[in-house]
């Protein structure tokens, strides 16, 4: 009997012993922020900056599984600004599916619609990773923890603070004030507190200060990397400061920056206007400034995914867009084959070659070196500098007759003859106008021109669609404004 | 005499204590004055049973003490039986108190038996220790096992349902081996509400391995003072089960057997091929606004040679079947006592094929042995076997119940031999109307999956391994046994294994021909193939000690005093590997090694919580008039952060029972009165592990932040009071039980989502936002007639319950879930539906113009009109609100039993009422703007000014039909006959068993309700189309050896 009550009083005592360590062993299976931020490894750098890229992607289901109707399954511009204008249509033939695509295109949209969630998160999310990013390298001994080298850290930080402005860039063209967050948020708490508006102006001036941080940080080459062509260049950066310029109007500045990429050396019109987009040519074309690079069966994967939906029949030209192409224009065929319904820009291809592929090659291009001459050509024009404006338009114009068509001949003769000289702004603008939407038709530009120029109210009545003044800035996801608890206001008119 | 008995027996309940005494001396005096002194060995004695009235009583078995020997009454109550003269004959029947009586040398008996007072002598076990039901304070109730093992059901926490008031229960799907919702007075929180179960002292979330006739006692802890003692993890109400053991010299063999048929019930009816093309021809003209002499596509199909008109429901379902066998071996000597026990049951849903499968094995020892006079260990071990072939039973995943809702009838299940993608291995229809290879598919019939193929192609496995039980050592410390010291080591140790392999199927509609294309030639679901397969382990170790004084002193005094420790530990990993396509995609070939090394896939992950315990608690009875409980549990938990740890949970309670006060004796009729107060505190720590931390995921080596952790995030505390009378009438023959409780939880956990703007897209952030209460009036009646030939009881059981957030705090004014389409706010219940409120059809143009003046927003005549409650002539989201209560206001069981000769009959009725759901089903098949199938209810649609004002015209566009609104939130109360069931037991003397009885039942036969989905009773505040409840037909055998 003694021996029991002897067990059983060692049993108790044991237990009583065990009991603190419990409750105080490390969490297993986890890493924590602290211990992340405590002792970043390079790879932890490298990375949280690479991860950030991806929000420019079109890879499917990067922050949700099929949420069509919040907008998530893709980086959806296309529905933004493609659709939205007059130049797209959501499908080939119109059905149901997919409604907040309608209500995108007929701005019959309300908060809830999904467009505007997918544009904000995607923006969000990527500057949340690149905050976390710039942390790491902003770090004073950054260098002695993970052995990293000076060099390597500024081109990183360089590229940080461009894909930072290139997010918001997008976040203050679409929304107007957008809440300014510029380091990781820290605890929950602050995740409410930091989410008020900021002015666009505060944004703006923003994005250009980083801008000019970053572009020291960048080397002077082509590509930062030649065995990662995909990363930010120097040129990027120059590029993107052209387009702030433009967006601000600031017409002299735009003159400079442009200028100042052509001094570059690196960037010139390729011979075929196909060539910016072909899937085989991809880095070894003249043009393109800024793109983001898929690649097939990468683990994980970092495929194109648009070339999904455009199977399902998303994504076809409006009668419009068809009708704004002049003759012969090998940039309409270039664009979107009506016969066979393929929309090749966004292919990479000409026969239809990675239609319904989910992991397709094809590069999403961002900024191309057409698109900032005409951004000079557009300073030029609002400074009074007519035959430099009507110049540049003209090079255009000429690329286009050159290029090689489908069917490897040329362009008839005088097909997109050269605008002659003129001294009236208002004509050399119109020209400007239809040059940039034959030029960079389903690029995304087409909706954010119109509200730039102000005339997306007239252009779009005009394509017999109800535009308002509110419609000039999207609305603020509702779901936002109810998770900040109402710290976010909402955009006038929604 | 007979007078003289009657008098006596009606005399007991009045001096429950000294009359018993009293009038068993008389009853023996009486038994001795007609004996008659005889020695002879052998002798035959016939005999008389009456009830207490003197009427006599059929089927009464009578046995001769330890043999086998034994007989029942015939109708006049008489029997006969050989027996030695000096034996004594054992009398039992249901709802009596076994007697016995010895032989004594007499050939003729008149015995009368008396009626079990309603159990309340009875012992009810409760936290770690168990007491006498009659001094229980708190809200307790016990579960008739016997009724519930008539559900025939095999999950027991399913079985509950409509058992016990204030416990609701409801089965996600009705796929078999899906999962079962239970909750005790309702939902505390917004996150986890889950009951804990304690089997065999052993804590655990799930019960779904138990077999129900393993179990012997089941008891619901509902109220503070009962669940306090389980602390931190007991807010949801607690479930106390202990399994079956041996008895002591008393050898028995059981065996159970049943098998059912099941089949869909209360399907809606769906649009045939005519009446769809018909549908969707004016949903062209609506949408495009053609002239009505245009033909549109689907006129122009009706032609097609290859238009079929199908039943899709009809295809989808056919009969299930399942099966239970059961076998228990008990018996035991003085010093060790087993059972040992064994079950299988089996189900195949009522989805055509046998991909809906559900299996489970399991296998019991429980042992309990006297080593000393003093010592005493004992263990209840079990084994379980399970496997799930799981169906994507609910939401749109797909789904193959809302696949077969949304196909169009007029594709045909099966290709024609002649199509050119016609193959023997895949003869289903994919896309539809194909036209040529490469694409070419109609559009204008949608993309929808044929749910047949879905079904075919599905090979998902879920198997579970578990053993469950413990080993215990009990000590009494003291001669008289009154101090004891238990030990109890608790183990929970289960392993899974899915595997998951997704076939390839359907059309390709691929157009990418380039070499490079991996999935060029492939089906369009699941491409490529692939297999997922995942294996997990959990140990969970649950440590006890208590040390418990159990003692009367002078008979007055009666304590129970219990001091405790406990401490679980628990961990659980798992990996999992994947790998995609397989070349050869046959059975034998299922496995990771075949597939390809491109894009394999592997994972691997870890967790683990500890919570360490003290606890104690006393109850005090005086006279059997007064009681008091008070209880105290310290519970430490690794879940929290360092400057929470730990949490207190403590409870008292009273009762007074009425009816033994002296002012109360002459009333006669009342045989129980007792009154119960309680007040205590419980809490919640089912949080995901370590929320306080935060979290980064290394993904690849990618570094992203997850999670935002909490430092601060504490116990979720319930403060519940709970008022309670017992009142029993006529010698308990009427007994009503009623409680009365106020439950509010404060510093709930709650998710909350933080706004992307400021961390992107992550997971959410656990706060303790805020206080949530619940308000809720029990009734629990139970009549029973034993005294006649026809011999009944019935058994009501009803439930109210308001639940409302009082408060939320910080930085959440509101959670509005789009996923859910559900708000919560103060002032209303949790997870309220919150949306547009449906106001009518436009009926014109000027309607509209007059109702949408500032932005009509390309509104037709014939959509939905919709309130503008902030009138400012347009509809956006400020006209949102509360449009629908997803918790049950009211839930009822009603049960009725009854036995006449050797026949016997029950019934179970149990309903809901006051709640809603959202009807996303409606949504998909009447409102959506894509060609999918619909109700017939959409023939009623809008065609014209003055047509309809509730169900608007059918367009490909939105006609409001896309907002989430008011139009889909349903009533989803309901009246369902759960079971009825007949019986017959055999006189089995002749056949050499003790016992044994058959019986015929149905399930589900009966269901009243106004929803239109699928099924009431289906728990997602979505409902996307689940598989619905079956309906079925069992046989089955119990038998006693």
């Amino acid at each position: 009997m003694k021996r029991v009550s002897i067990t059983g009083i060692i049993i108790i005592a044991l237990f009583f012993a065990g009991c603190k360590k419990q409750l105080t062993t490390d969490a297993i299976g986890l890493v924590t922020l602290e211990q992340v931020n405590a002792a970043p490894t390079l790879n932890t750098v490298e990375t949280a900056v690479s991860s950030s890229y991806e929000l420019l992607s079109s890879r499917l289901n990067i922050l949700a599984e099929w949420d069509w109707g919040g907008g998530l399954v893709f980086q959806n511009d296309y529905v933004m600004q493609d659709i939205a204008s007059d130049d797209m249509e959501k499908k080939w033939n119109p059905d149901g599916d997919q409604p907040w695509m309608d209500e995108i295109n007929n701005f019959t949209y309300t908060a809830t619609n999904g467009g505007p969630n997918g544009l904000w998160k995607y923006d969000y999310e990527g500057i949340k990773r690149i905050n976390l990013a710039i942390s790491f390298l902003t770090k004073s001994d950054i260098e002695t923890i993970t052995g990293i080298t000076t060099a390597r850290k500024n081109q990183l930080l360089g590229e940080a603070y461009f894909l930072r402005c290139f997010y918001y860039f997008s976040l203050v063209t679409n929304f107007g004030d957008v809440p300014l967050i510029l380091a990781p948020v820290q605890t929950y708490q602050e995740a409410f507190t930091v989410a008020v508006r900021a002015d666009k102006n505060l944004v703006w001036d923003r994005i250009k200060a980083d801008l000019a941080l970053a572009k020291p940080l960048l080397p002077n080459t082509k590509y930062s990397s030649a065995s990662e062509k995909w990363r930010v260049s120097k040129g990027a950066v120059i590029a993107l400061q052209a387009k702030v310029a433009l967006y601000t109007q600031k017409w002299t500045e735009v003159i400079t920056f442009v200028t100042e990429l052509e001094t570059l050396g690196f960037y010139s019109l390729n011979a075929n206007y196909f060539s910016s987009f072909s899937a085989a040519a991809e880095f070894t074309d003249n043009e393109v400034i800024f793109c983001y690079d898929h690649q097939s069966n990468q683990t994980p994967k970092r495929g194109n995914g648009i070339c999904a939906p455009l199977d399902w029949g998303f994504f076809a030209p409006s009668t419009s867009f068809l009708n704004a192409f002049e003759a012969n224009d090998p940039r309409l065929f270039y664009t979107v084959d009506v016969a066979n319904k393929n929309v090749n820009k966004m292919l990479g291809t000409l026969n239809g070659t990675y239609k319904g592929n989910d992991d397709a090659p094809t590069n999403k291009v961002y900024i191309r070196m057409a698109d900032p001459l005409l951004w000079k050509a557009e300073a030029y024009n609002e400074t009074g500098n007519y035959p430099a404006a009507i110049t540049l338009i003209n090079q255009i114009r000429a690329r286009a007759r050159n290029s090689v068509t489908a069917a490897g001949t040329f362009p008839p003769a005088g097909t997109l003859p050269d605008r002659p000289a003129s001294t009236d702004k208002a004509t050399i603008q119109a020209w400007l106008v239809s040059e940039r939407r034959v030029e960079l038709g389903f690029e995304s530009q087409r909706m954010a021109d119109l509200k730039r120029w102000g005339t997306a109210k007239a252009v779009m009545i005009a394509h017999g669609k109800n535009f308002l003044d509110k419609h000039y800035l999207y609305p603020i996801p509702q779901g936002e404004i109810d998770a900040s608890a109402g710290t976010l206001t909402q955009n006038p008119g929604y | 005499m007979k007078k003289n008995l009657t008098k006596i027996f009606r005399f007991i309940p009045r001096q429950f204590s000294p009359g018993l005494k009293f009038c068993s001396c008389i009853f023996l005096m009486l038994m001795m004055q007609v004996s008659v002194t005889a020695q002879t060995p052998d002798t035959k004695i016939s005999g008389k049973i009456v009830n207490s009235s003197g009427e006599p009583m059929q089927g009464v078995s009578i046995a001769v003490k330890n043999t086998t020997n034994m007989t029942t009454t015939d109708i006049n109550g008489d029997f006969t039986l050989v027996a030695p003269s000096n034996a004594v004959l054992v009398m039992s029947y249901v709802g009596f108190k076994k007697q016995e009586v010895s032989v004594a040398g007499k050939t003729q008996l008149q015995i009368t038996l008396e009626p079990v007072e309603s159990a309340l002598g009875d012992v009810v076990v409760v936290g770690y220790t168990s007491q006498r039901k009659a001094s229980i304070t708190g809200a307790v109730s016990t579960v008739n096992m016997k009724d519930l093992s008539k559900t025939r059901i095999p999950d027991v926490a399913q079985a509950l349902q409509g058992q016990v008031a204030g416990v609701f229960v409801a089965a996600n799907t009705g796929a078999p081996g899906d999962g079962i919702k239970v909750r005790i007075r309702g939902e505390g929180t917004l996150g986890n509400n889950d009951v804990l179960y304690v089997v065999d002292g052993v804590p655990t979330r799930d019960i779904s391995f138990l077999n129900a006739t393993d179990i012997k006692t089941l008891t619901v802890l509902k109220d503070a003072s009962a669940t306090a003692i389980y602390g931190s993890r007991a807010a949801g109400g607690v479930v106390v089960i202990t399994t079956n053991s041996g008895q002591k010299g008393r050898t028995s063999i059981d065996v159970d057997y049943f098998t059912g048929t099941h089949m869909a019930t209360n399907l809606p009816k769906m649009l045939n091929a005519d009446q769809y093309l018909t549908v969707k021809d004016m949903a062209w003209h609506n949408t495009l606004g053609n002239a009505p002499g245009a033909t549109s596509p689907y006129q122009a199909d009706r032609s097609r040679p290859d238009l079929a008109n199908t039943d899709w429901l009809d295809e989808l379902f056919n009969k299930g079947k399942s099966q239970s066998f059961q076998v228990a071996a008990s018996g035991g000597s003085e010093k060790v006592q087993y059972l040992l026990s064994a079950g299988y049951y089996t189900q195949d849903g009522i989805v055509v094929e046998d991909h809906d499968q559900y299996k489970r094995f399991n296998f019991r020892a429980n042992i309990n042995a006297d080593i000393t006079d003093r010592l005493k260990v004992g263990t209840n071990l079990q084994i379980t076997y399970a496997n799930q072939d799981k169906l994507s039973s609910s939401g749109d995943a797909p789904g193959v119940i809302r696949h077969a809702l949304i196909r169009p009838p007029v594709l045909s299940v099966y290709k024609n031999v002649n199509d050119p993608t016609y193959s023997v291995d895949n003869p289903y229809t994919d896309l539809p109307f194909y036209t040529r290879f490469n694409g070419g598919w109609n559009t204008n019939y949608e993309y929808s999956s044929n749910p047949i193929a879905i079904v075919h192609f599905t090979d998902d496995k879920r198997k579970t391994y578990q053993t469950f039980g413990n080993v215990f050592a009990e000590y009494a410390l003291l001669k008289d046994k009154s101090l004891r010291l238990r030990s109890n080591l608790g183990v929970d140790i289960s392993f899974s294994h899915n595997k998951n392999f997704a076939e390839n199927f359907g059309d390709d509609n691929n157009q990418d021909s380039s070499a490079g294309n991996p999935y060029h030639g492939l089906g369009r679901n699941n491409k490529p193939n692939n297999l997922d397969e995942n294996l997990g382990q959990t140990m969970t170790f649950t440590f006890s000690n208590t040390l418990n004084y159990l003692k009367t002193i002078n008979g007055k005094h009666s304590i129970n005093a219990l001091l405790g420790t406990e401490s679980i530990s628990s961990k659980s990993s798992g990996i999992g590997g994947s790998r995609q396509n397989f070349d050869n995609s046959t059975g034998p070939f299922r496995y990771l090694d075949y597939g390809s090394t491109n894009n394999a896939g592997s994972a691997g992950s870890a967790t683990n919580w500890n919570l360490v315990s003290f606890f104690a608690s006393g109850t005090y009875g005086y006279d059997n008039k007064y009681f008091a409980t008070a209880t105290i549990r310290a519970d430490g938990s690794s879940r929290f952060g360092p400057n929470n740890k730990w949490g207190y949970f403590p409870s008292v309670s009273a009762g007074w029972k009425i009816s033994q006060e002296k002012f109360m004796d002459n009333i006669d009729w009342l045989s129980n009165l007792k009154l119960r107060a309680s007040w205590g505190k419980s809490g919640n720590q089912e949080i995901p592990d370590h929320a306080y931390e935060t979290v980064v995921s290394k993904v690849g080596g990618v570094v992203n932040i997850i999670r935002y952790g909490n430092p601060d995030v504490k116990w979720e505390s319930t403060t519940q009071t709970n008022i309670g009378l017992d009142l029993g009438i006529l010698k308990n023959k009427l007994s009503f039980s009623a409680d009365y409780f106020i439950k509010q939880t404060d510093d709930i956990l709650l998710s909350v989502g933080l706004p992307a703007v400021s961390v992107g897209v992550i997971e959410k952030t656990l706060v303790n936002a805020g206080q949530v209460s619940n308000k809720g009036f029990e009734l629990g009646i139970n009549y029973q007639d034993y005294d006649h030939p026809f011999k009944y009881s019935v058994n009501a059981n009803v439930a109210t319950l308001t639940n409302k957030v009082d408060k939320l705090y910080t930085f959440v004014k509101s959670i509005i879930d789009e996923g859910t389409h559900t708000k919560t706010e103060a002032g209303q219940p949790i997870s309220s539906y919150y949306g547009l409120v449906f106001d009518g059809i436009y009926q014109n143009a000027a309607e509209i113009s007059e109702h949408l003046f500032s932005n009509p927003n390309g509104v037709q005549p014939g959509d939905i009109r919709f309130k503008d409650l902030d009138h400012d002539g347009q509809i956006n989201a400020n006209d949102r609100a509360f449009i629908g209560n997803p918790i049950p206001k009211t839930t009822w069981g009603f049960s009725f039993s009854a036995e006449y000769m050797r026949f016997d009959f029950s019934f179970l009725l149990q309903g809901v009422q006051g709640v809603d759901r959202y009807n996303d089903l409606k949504q998909i098949l009447n409102y959506d703007s894509r060609p999918f199938n619909s109700m017939v209810s959409v023939l009623d649609s809008w065609h014209g000014e003055g047509t309809s004002n509730t169900t608007p015209r059918v367009t490909f566009n939105n006609n409001g039909g896309g907002y989430v609104s008011s139009v889909f939130v349903e009533d989803a109360s309901y009246l369902r006959l759960k079971n009825i069931e007949i019986g017959y037991t055999f006189n089995t003397a002749k056949i050499g068993v003790k016992n044994m009885r058959l019986f015929v039942s149905g399930q589900n036969l009966l269901t009243s309700t106004k929803y239109t989905g699928l099924d009431p009773e289906s728990t997602s505040l979505i409902d996307k189309g689940t598989y619905p409840q079956s309906k079925a037909f069992i046989v089955g055998a119990k038998i006693k050896l």
